[in-house]
């Protein structure tokens, strides 16, 4: 839907001089010092498939405010080129359009939030979020229409004619956002949308945000420097540091497998479960720590090494079909289903001869809540119901403190991000 | 050696000796070449439509009974401002009334709605054109430096020599006088509009005519309205200026006052002038605090 491909952007009288210093390697201090040239951005290269939240994550300075404003070219990147493909308009070249191509674009196909919302104060809260309709020259009664739809889907309604000075911060951005889903652009910028918003009312739009995303299904560039919040929207998340992208992955890669020191430093206190999947940290019947312990009816059994007594029975397609404890067979639920039955309990029993089994997609924090109804290791299986692994206290343990499992070497591939 | 030293002592001693500007001879020479040059241009291109200007309004303005009039000016007073203001303006209009000046007073509007008129429809546009290029800007700030700084009796014999004596004359130096805010106040007021406001509207999608109209203009209408009070406080402190030319109204009276050493007419003609500014003042005022750019200065 959207790719840049390398695009820098050099602050100062002659920045295309500095391309080529860039070229040759020098770092963004070096031409500070030397030029008096600011490097913003530094050869950004991602790639936003439709219907996908990209998060740009970074601290202050790092450039993403600069490079999000690149790609509808409020800021002119310096170099590089932004390409935005759309069924509706085809594939276009942003770096090379004129200013009147650049106008259709912004206006039909690439909406923006701001951090301090830019909310027209002389104008309604109504009107505002009509404002993109307006310069799309709708008729008045479409735009009341639409705005309606709009503020209804923020849940501010009943607050059409009120003045944006009447309303607090989570209300005005919730403004902010009616405005840039009215011109139905499929393609939503949002830069730190959230990040001036106190700390319960932003979870709150977070939320809000992945509601609305469901069911619109927008294609968002999303800037932010927290990284909580990143994790909770992102589909995927790119990191910048100093004008460049060091890494971009999906929040359980660069959770548990991130690239530079840098990246390992930001994520050391991120909440990794609602992240890290136990897919992630299985124990697989590959590992030493599983034996094979025999075959029987056309069943391979494995045993995990100081659980003697359980034997997993697995057919031949790889599937579970029963576990076994001294010739006794134990019964064998999704893990999903007991804690949905037995929600109400506060204290719930916590069974020994109880098998939970999940899917490799399940974040830790269920896998935790499913610890409490058994105390016996958890199954995950894949997509196609074939086990994956086990899950049991070393493997939780390490996954919550260190973010490491066994799966992450082979399984966790970091998306191409030039080095 | 000796004639060098006498030569320099003489230079440091009385240095405007040794060149003569005729600066006076050059200035009469060149008004008397534009009086002779384009005296017939001033006469039929720019006095009849200001001429008609102040005709029309005055005929509006004295068609109207006082009553009625006063009735008006309190009506606008409450609507602009508060019923205070409404009833401030319907007292002291109806004591300049009282006083006998009533249809001075009207003449005197009449010369401020119109200088005001022509500052409105030169100065805006000006004054949009220097908050989009610096460069205007840069050129026009000197410009309205003379206009505001020269002593408006310097350029009152050569407007008679233009345009003689009359209204005409003096609404024309009450212009040049009286613009400058409204060029200078428009310019700030959409310069200070915040960059947010305008990178909100670039991205989405507006054009400079959509950013100016949509957001400039009516976030910048608070100061906007400011520039408008001052130039009509500034076209009222030149009525008695322009009375000395042949403008009529409170100013003459004033005018007439002092020359007939009548201290009683001129104070009447004075208190009428300043009660005119305090109701103008107060309902402009008010106008501008009811722009709805005014709403994001309460944040």
């Amino acid at each position: 839907m959207i790719r840049a491909e390398g695009v820098s952007k050099i602050f100062g009288p002659q920045p295309a001089s500095i391309m080529a210093l860039l070229e040759q390697g020098k770092s963004k201090s070096e031409i500070q010092q030397e030029t008096g040239h600011v490097v913003g951005v530094n050869n950004a290269s991602f790639d936003i498939a439709p219907g996908e939240v990209f998060v740009i994550m970074g601290l202050s300075g790092s450039g993403k405010s600069t490079l999000i404003r690149c790609v509808n070219r409020i800021i002119e990147p310096t170099g590089g080129r932004i390409l935005f493909k759309d069924p509706e308009a085809g594939e276009l070249d942003v770096t090379t359009l004129d200013y009147e191509q650049l106008r259709m674009l912004r206006k039909q196909h690439m909406s923006m939030v701001f951090q301090h919302f830019a909310l027209f104060p002389h104008r309604t809260v109504l009107s505002n979020a009509t404002y993109g309709l307006e310069i799309q020259r709708r008729p008045d009664s479409e735009r009341k229409r639409i705005g309606q739809e709009v503020l209804d889907m923020v849940g501010l309604g009943e607050w059409g004619q009120a003045y944006p000075s009447e309303l607090s911060g989570g209300m005005q951005q919730r403004v902010g956002l009616a405005r840039a889903l009215a011109t139905q652009a499929r393609v939503l910028l949002m830069d730190e949308p959230f990040s001036a918003l106190d700390p319960l009312i932003k979870v709150n739009m977070q939320q809000e945000l992945k509601r609305i995303q469901q069911e619109l299904q927008r294609t968002i560039l999303f800037i932010t420097h927290d990284l909580d919040e990143a994790m909770r929207i992102g589909d995927r998340i790119a990191i910048m540091e100093d004008g460049e992208i060091i890494q971009i992955g999906s929040p359980e890669e660069i959770l548990v497998n991130p690239r530079t020191e840098y990246v390992a430093r930001f994520v050391e206190h991120a909440d990794p479960t609602g992240v890290i999947t136990a897919g992630t940290i299985a124990l697989p019947f590959t590992s030493s720590l599983v034996q094979r312990v025999g075959n029987r009816y056309g069943l391979q059994y494995f045993a995990r090494r100081g659980y003697p007594r359980l034997r997993y029975g697995q057919d031949s397609t790889g599937r579970l079909k029963h576990v076994m404890t001294n010739e006794r067979e134990l019964p064998v639920q999704p893990l999903e289903q007991v804690i949905e039955a037995r929600a109400a309990d506060h204290l719930p029993e916590r069974r020994d001869d109880l098998i939970l089994t999940c899917p490799e997609t399940t974040v830790l924090r269920q896998v935790l809540r499913g610890r409490l109804h058994s105390a016996l290791p958890i199954v995950v299986t894949d997509r196609d119901g074939r086990i994956r692994g086990l899950v049991d206290d070393p493997e939780l343990i390490s996954g919550i403190l260190e973010k490491r499992g066994h799966f992450q070497q082979d399984t966790v591939t970091t998306s191409d991000c030039a080095p | 050696m000796g004639e060098l030293l006498e030569f320099l002592r003489a230079l440091l001693n009385d240095p405007f000796d040794f060149v003569d500007l005729p600066a006076r001879q050059a200035i009469t020479d060149a008004v008397n070449w534009v009086v002779a040059n384009f005296r017939d241009f001033f006469r039929t291109y720019v006095s009849p439509p200001v001429r008609g200007v102040m005709n029309g309004v005055h005929g509006a303005l004295s068609a109207i009974p006082p009553g009625m009039f006063l009735l008006g000016v309190f009506a606008l007073g409450w609507w602009a401002a508060s019923w205070r203001v409404g009833l401030f303006s319907l007292i002291s209009l109806g004591l300049v009334g009282f006083m006998g000046v009533w249809d001075p007073l009207i003449i005197t509007l009449s010369l401020v709605v119109t200088a005001v008129f022509f500052c409105v429809l030169f100065g805006l546009p000006l004054g949009i054109l220097c908050s989009r290029s610096d460069r205007f800007n840069a050129i026009l700030r000197p410009v309205l430096d003379i206009m505001q700084t020269t002593p408006p009796f310097v350029y009152l014999v050569p407007a008679v020599m233009l345009f003689s004596i009359g209204n005409v004359p003096g609404l024309i130096a009450t212009i040049v006088f009286a613009m400058p805010p409204m060029i200078r106040l428009t310019n700030l007021g959409i310069r200070q509009v915040q960059s947010e406001f305008i990178e909100a509207a670039v991205a989405f999608g507006s054009t400079h005519r959509q950013i100016l109209w949509k957001i400039q203009f009516p976030l910048a209408l608070p100061t906007i309205m400011a520039g408008l009070n001052q130039t009509i406080m500034l076209s009222l402190s030149m009525v008695v200026i322009a009375a000395i030319i042949g403008a009529g109204g409170l100013g003459l009276e004033v005018y007439a006052g002092l020359e007939r050493l009548n201290i009683g007419q001129a104070f009447v003609g004075g208190i009428g002038i300043v009660l005119l500014a305090m109701v103008l003042d107060r309902i402009t005022q008010g106008l501008g605090e009811k722009a709805p750019g005014a709403r994001h200065k309460s944040e």
